[in-house]
């Protein structure tokens, strides 16, 4: 191998162009098949709702998308000056995650404050209860 | 002892998280302060006889199903007291360590119309009361921050004694108002409100030992942080946003 090879272009171009195998495409294929499943399957028991549904189904796609059509994670990788296919997918598999969690932090935040506010309700309601209770009314029930 | 017309439209908030060993003799003591004064005590999801003590000494009691914090157990109180048309709250820490012979103090200058907000304070004159040096600093920490970002002067800013007037009560009410504990960044929203914070020289019993506070362990290192984060966010609020 000549030197010149070595050079960074060089070695970017040559990750850029590896052909992808078909038992990698196959295992990705299923596992985004399988991970759909399982997002309709939570839907169908009642664990999931469905508003939270489309983000799950748009990144299994998105996935399917990808393997079926790898040209687009080289075009992608391209555009964001990674090396590798497999960065791109990282950058953007670790991007999409924090997102998430950031997401489902401001929700929780949300839900927080439903939780006092219903929780505080409880409260006062079953102290105005007990103010109104007559004193022999325990003897009765 | 209050006029007894003022003691009917005032309520003494005690928020109370497993206090069986204190709550009896705290409620018995606010009774014996005034016994025309109703008591409303927030069992904040306590696992010990805290309730039914604190029913059993004469308070009422409302008790949250679960543990919601300090903040939402005297939140859960100021709403009471809007529920029931008291014009004024006071509250004590369940723990004994506030003295309700200070009651009438507190309120005074709500009664002449001098104030909103009345803090009872341990270091407006020496009192006796001794903090260990990493509290004295956080109060003074405190003090500074609040200052800093446009507060008033407070020389105890993390007293749980206060005494409030019926618009700072329904301010309260609001959601800005901490889940967890109530600090600067509170007193330095109720000044941007406009509300006029006081405060008096009380004397206060030391925390009992082995109580588990805020300063504790890891929350001793996430307490600055949310207190800093908190002022931020209270002196970034808008003026609109404080009226409406």
């Amino acid at each position: 191998m000549k030197p010149t090879l070595l050079s960074p272009e060089n070695l970017r171009a040559l990750a850029l162009s590896q052909p992808e195998g078909a038992a990698t495409r196959i295992v990705g294929l299923v596992v985004c098949a399988t991970f759909l499943a399982a997002v309709l399957w939570l839907v169908q028991r009642g664990r999931l709702r469905e508003e939270y549904t489309p983000i799950w189904t748009g990144v299994a796609v998105a996935m399917m998308v990808g393997i079926a059509w790898f040209d687009s994670v080289r075009f992608l990788t391209h555009l964001v000056g990674a090396w590798t296919p497999s960065s791109t997918l990282f950058f953007f598999g670790l991007l999409f995650l924090l997102v998430v969690s950031l997401n489902y932090a401001v929700r929780l935040s949300g839900m927080s404050l439903q939780v006092k506010l219903l929780a505080q309700e409880v409260a006062l309601l079953r102290a105005e209860l007990a103010g109104r209770r007559e004193p022999g009314d325990d003897a009765n029930e | 002892m209050l006029a007894s017309a003022q003691s009917r439209r005032t309520l003494v908030i005690i928020p109370a998280l497993n206090e069986a060993r204190s709550i009896t003799r705290v409620v018995e003591a606010v009774r014996g302060a005034d016994g025309a004064l109703d008591i409303l005590v927030i069992d904040d999801g306590s696992h010990d006889e805290t309730a039914t003590l604190a029913r059993q000494a004469g308070a009422q009691v409302a008790s949250h199903p679960f543990n919601l914090g300090y903040g939402a157990a005297l939140q859960t109180g100021y709403k009471w007291a809007l529920a029931h048309d008291y014009s004024y709250v006071v509250q004590l820490d369940a723990d004994g360590q506030h003295d309700p012979a200070f009651l009438p103090r507190l309120l005074e200058p709500l009664h002449q119309g001098t104030a909103d907000l009345v803090i009872g304070s341990r270091f407006l004159t020496d009192s006796g009361y001794r903090m260990d040096a990493a509290r004295n600093a956080g109060r003074l920490f405190l003090q500074r921050l609040l200052r800093a970002f446009g507060g008033p002067r407070i020389a105890d800013p993390t007293s749980g004694l206060q005494a409030l007037r019926r618009p700072v009560i329904e301010f309260c009410c609001r959601d800005f108002y901490p889940s967890d504990f109530p600090d600067i960044d509170v007193l330095l929203v109720l000044h941007r409100r406009g509300f006029r914070l006081v405060e008096v020289p009380v004397t206060m019993a030391p925390s009992p030992a082995g109580r588990k506070t805020m300063h504790a362990g890891l929350k001793a290192l996430y307490y600055p942080y949310k207190i800093l984060l908190a002022t931020v966010r209270a002196w970034r609020l808008t003026a609109s946003a404080l009226r409406s």
